[in-house]
């Protein structure tokens, strides 16, 4: 009987929800239900279509939303992303130079040079730093994403799929769109403080976002953001030292990060829409070299020996001015200028200059980098019912410099921990280019969406080409849809690549004073060892995939990468004069190895992402949404380039192809009822490998949780605490690695590649207050 | 415990999740009107003309089975500009995103007429419309201008005014 009643309140059930349409249902609702009900996310990048969310998208799309970025208690946009996105690694580096500073970060094991990023639309110009030591990214410059602040973006979109036929050079892995809060969000001030297990690490930050709404929807947002991050200290041993002793720092470096925004649309009546971004970046980072055991050189200043702290001071500046209006009834305009500057600054404290003995001064201004780029494009777009067709005219101006530093800075084997750039590294170089492109989506029908593009470039120093890209959806049924898009791809060689060189001295871990470098490929160095002028990177790409969407609660994607990269330019390992005429002209230059950029490799991305996302709706107060993500990643490369690789071991091939986890797995979790809010996320991130004096070590793959417990206070005040990898996992140790710089017992104890860093747990506490 | 399973999986069913913005938008078209006293006309059927549908068949699909003031709903579409002077007649006027110039037109076109506006076309709101749809952080919004509701003898009721904005004066 029992029985009876539930089987027939099942079918009644099931009788009363079939005679009513979703959207029926959802008319019944309350309206303030419907007010608060959130819904899918749109996406911007990777086409014209204005009207499309990421799961209607021809081309695979993750999207990170604002409430996400709320959920995680994470303070960079960077860390954000590897929370987020599986596939994308950003290892934290430590004693690597510049890299310490500015981290590198990688989509699908692609350096991060090959994601191009972009600010509602807008091409970002990429930092000044060149990363050339042995890190994850070696060899690019990329874009700075610490320059951004996370409270006054909207949504992140990362397009997993080339788009060089859409937006020009560097969209080769995929496309990081970052839109930023636009009119009608309220104002806010975040508050937030955490520490490592460890008792270090102490991060502050307060920011503020303030709205002042103008005419016909126009806004003027301000963000203003500092934070402070204190340095871990994951150091091990010294035994170079009498006493073995905690003589380095290792771990997370020290910095002050201040970034100022303005964000601003006026709108006319006429639907004309002048629009700016101003944003300025000043970061003061310290992290240190490896120490210097006294010596009898180091004596006379340092009766103990030393440890150089390298200091970076960043300013980064992005100014957007623009235009858009509308020609007639289906054509709108779009004229805007893109400005963008970072300036990269090198000093090197508490150290000094072994060829000037007792003379040398502790503090150096080593010199810096800069990067500009400017972008004027204006565009056409046109919308009609069944289609939507952009064009577009596109000029680019870029300007690279490295100023010299002191002279103390460079002179003989130049300040230790980091030599300054010397007068014979000094460029001012520019170049400049120009686009013509072309974008239409055509709706064949229902079910078919087909998207093309074309794009032609004329670099004024690199070979003109034209790049194209057609993706096709089809709905099988209302509940699937097949997509897939085949494009190619180009990269410029950064300006950087082309013209960056310094050498710089150390003690190696043989304990013995070495002195290498970074030559361009038009010095005698480097042409010697084989180098010829770098052309661009081009590339071919295959994206497949479905999506399947039993009702509006699940959602399943799995897409299947293909991507070929010609001609990869790689930054040699340090190679060794093999013949006569090369170990004379080493010897003209003091040196014992040399690196440069050469266009020497084919690398071949295959990889799948999978997304299964669910909402669990358990009452009106409560909902339970859950996601598996997955990536996984194979880059194999081959040489192209007999003389830059082949007299070297296979460290480059080492690092791409297995230096990072080749898969990625997250499940996330988020559970709401009432004001409270908790999120657990639960990521593995897989094995990896780094080449240490010719031998291969092995990382194990690692599971890492995160929580974050939120409560509205009131209907304006939240207060959440949690924190990341809050189960303290750590990488293991180099097995078996018998050095005293990097080793099981020695002062480096684990590997830079590291996915997820080696500073341990950081628990966090915060306060958000609307107002 | 099993009845517990099965009255969450019922309960669960019944309610809605994510939703496209499109979707929202469609159901709050009408959904307003229920806040809102229009004047008397004598009408078999509430009528929602749609300017420039790009909703596929999301009204007809949604409207089908539903009473507004207790009249079945009548969907009319509309691609033309000219026809806005002959609408007959109608309760709602819902306009898609169009051009500012095309907006202007529409609006001086029904300024007198005592039709509730939507739109989500943006500065709707300030530019003359009565109700504006609008999407904040995945939310929708809505925006009201209370003096051209009025001009209109539309009567808003102070449920839907508590949690829209509030937009005063006719530009």
């Amino acid at each position: 009987m029992r029985y009876l009643n539930i089987k027939r309140i099942f079918f009644s059930s099931l009788f009363l929800i079939n005679s009513l349409s979703a959207n029926e249902k959802l008319f019944d609702e309350d309206i303030e239900k419907l007010l608060s009900i959130t819904t899918e996310s749109k996406v911007d990048v990777g086409s014209r279509d204005d009207e499309r969310n990421y799961l209607s998208s021809n081309t695979p799309i993750d999207v990170v939303t604002n409430q996400q970025i709320k959920d995680c208690g994470l303070t960079s946009l960077i860390d954000v992303l590897r929370y987020y996105v599986a596939g994308f690694n950003a290892p934290e580096t430590s004693i690597a130079d510049g890299s310490d500073h500015v981290r590198a970060y990688t989509l699908m094991g692609m350096n991060p040079d090959q994601i191009l990023v972009l600010i509602n639309g807008k091409r970002v110009h990429t930092s000044a730093l060149l990363h050339v030591n042995n890190t994850i990214g070696r060899g690019s410059s990329h874009v700075d994403l610490d320059t951004i602040s996370l409270v006054s973006i909207d949504r992140i979109e990362i397009l997993r799929d080339g788009a060089a036929a859409q937006y020009g050079s560097d969209a080769i892995a995929g496309v990081i769109n970052i839109i930023l809060k636009g009119s009608g969000y309220s104002n806010i001030l975040n508050v937030q403080s955490g520490i490592r297990k460890a008792g270090d690490g102490e991060q502050l930050e307060a920011n503020l976002f303030m709205s002042i709404p103008l005419k016909y929807d126009g806004f003027v947002n301000f963000t203003f953001d500092a934070k402070k991050q204190n340095q871990t200290q994951r150091a091990g041993l010294d035994h170079r030292v009498e006493i073995p002793r905690v003589t380095t720092h290792v771990g997370i470096p020290d910095y002050k990060n201040y970034i100022a925004s303005v964000y601003t649309e006026i709108l006319q009546e006429n639907g004309t829409n002048i629009y700016s971004q101003l944003s300025v970046e000043h970061k003061d980072s310290e992290a240190s070299a490896f120490f210097r055991p006294s010596n009898e050189i180091s004596k006379s200043l340092y009766s103990d020996g030393f440890l150089p702290i390298i200091e970076a001071k960043i300013m980064d500046y992005i100014g957007v001015i623009g235009i858009k209006g509308e020609l007639d009834d289906s054509i709108t305009w779009d004229l805007s200028n893109s400005y963008g500057l970072n300036n990269f600054h090198y000093f090197v404290n508490n150290s000094m200059n072994y060829s000037l003995d007792a003379s040398s001064p502790e503090k150096f201004d080593n010199g810096s980098l800069s990067f500009t780029q400017n972008t004027t494009t204006l565009e056409f777009k046109k919308d009609d019912d069944r289609f939507k067709i952009a064009g577009g005219l596109e000029f680019k101006y870029e300007n690279y410099k490295i100023k010299k530093g002191d002279y103390e800075s460079y002179i003989g084997t130049g300040s230790e921990g980091f030599a300054g750039y010397g007068p014979e590294n000094e460029v001012d170089v520019d170049r400049d280019n120009y686009a013509i492109y072309i974008d239409g989506i055509y709706h064949l029908s229902e079910k078919i969406k087909l998207e093309s593009a074309l794009r032609y470039e004329n670099y004024s120093d690199a070979q003109e080409s034209t790049t194209s890209k057609v993706a096709i959806s089809y709905k099988l049924t209302s509940k699937i849809m097949l997509r897939g898009s085949g494009s190619t791809g180009f990269r410029v060689p950064s300006l950087a690549q082309s013209f960056y060189s310094q050498t710089s001295s150390f003690i190696d871990s043989n304990n013995e004073l070495t002195t290498q470098g970074t030559f361009r490929v038009d010095h005698e160095v480097s042409k010697s060892l084989g180098a010829k002028k770098l052309k661009s990177e081009k590339s071919k790409h295959l994206t497949i995939g479905t999506v399947f969407r039993p009702n509006k609660k699940t959602s399943l994607t799995v897409d299947y990468s293909y991507i070929v990269v010609r001609d990869k330019i790689v930054l040699t390992p340090d190679l060794s004069p093999r013949t006569q005429e090369q170990k004379e002209i080493f010897a003209k230059y003091n040196l014992s190895a040399a690196r440069f950029f050469a266009n020497a490799a084919r690398m071949t991305t295959k990889g799948i992402n999978i997304k299964l996302n669910h909402q669990y709706i358990a009452s009106r107060n409560s909902t339970f949404d859950f996601g598996v993500w997955f990536s996984y990643s194979k880059n194999s490369v081959k040489k192209t380039d007999d003389i830059s690789l082949s007299n070297s071991n296979n460290s480059t091939e080492i690092m791409i192809e297995s230096g990072q986890p080749k898969d990625s797995l997250k499940l996330l979790t988020k559970y709401k009822y009432k004001k409270l809010e908790t999120t657990l996320n639960i990521d593995r991130y897989g094995s990896y490998v780094q080449l240490m004096n010719d031998e291969i070590y092995k990382f194990n793959a690692t599971w890492i949780t995160d929580l974050n417990i939120a409560y509205k206070l009131t209907k304006n005040i939240k207060t959440s605490f949690g924190g990341i990898n809050i189960f303290d996992a750590m990488p293991n140790k180099w097995d078996n690695l018998d050095g005293d710089l990097y080793g099981t017992n020695g002062i480096k104890q684990y590997s830079r590649y590291s996915p997820f860093g080696y500073s341990g747990a950081y628990y966090y506490i915060k306060l958000s207050m609307k107002f | 415990m099993f009845k517990i399973i099965v009255s969450i999986f019922i309960f669960s069913i019944s309610l809605f999740s994510y939703e496209t913005e499109n979707i929202l938008k469609v159901v709050i078209v009408g959904k307003v009107a229920k806040y809102i006293t229009f004047p008397e006309k004598a009408s078999k059927e509430f009528v929602i003309t749609v300017y420039k549908n790009r909703c596929g068949t999301l009204f007809d699909d949604t409207y089908r089975n539903i009473k507004i003031k207790n009249k079945p709903v009548k969907i009319n579409y509309i691609d033309n500009i000219d026809n806005i002077d002959n609408l007959g007649y109608t309760d709602i006027l819902y306009i898609s995103k169009i051009t500012s110039s095309k907006l202007s037109e529409i609006l001086k076109k029904t300024n007198n007429k005592d039709i509730l506006t939507i739109s989500d076309n943006r500065g709707f709101a300030e530019k003359g419309g009565v109700i504006q749809i609008y999407f904040v952080s995945q939310q929708l919004k809505l925006k009201i201008n209370t003096q051209v509701a009025t001009n209109k003898n539309l009567k808003i009721e102070p449920i839907l005014l508590r949690i829209a904005d509030i937009v005063k004066g006719n530009q």
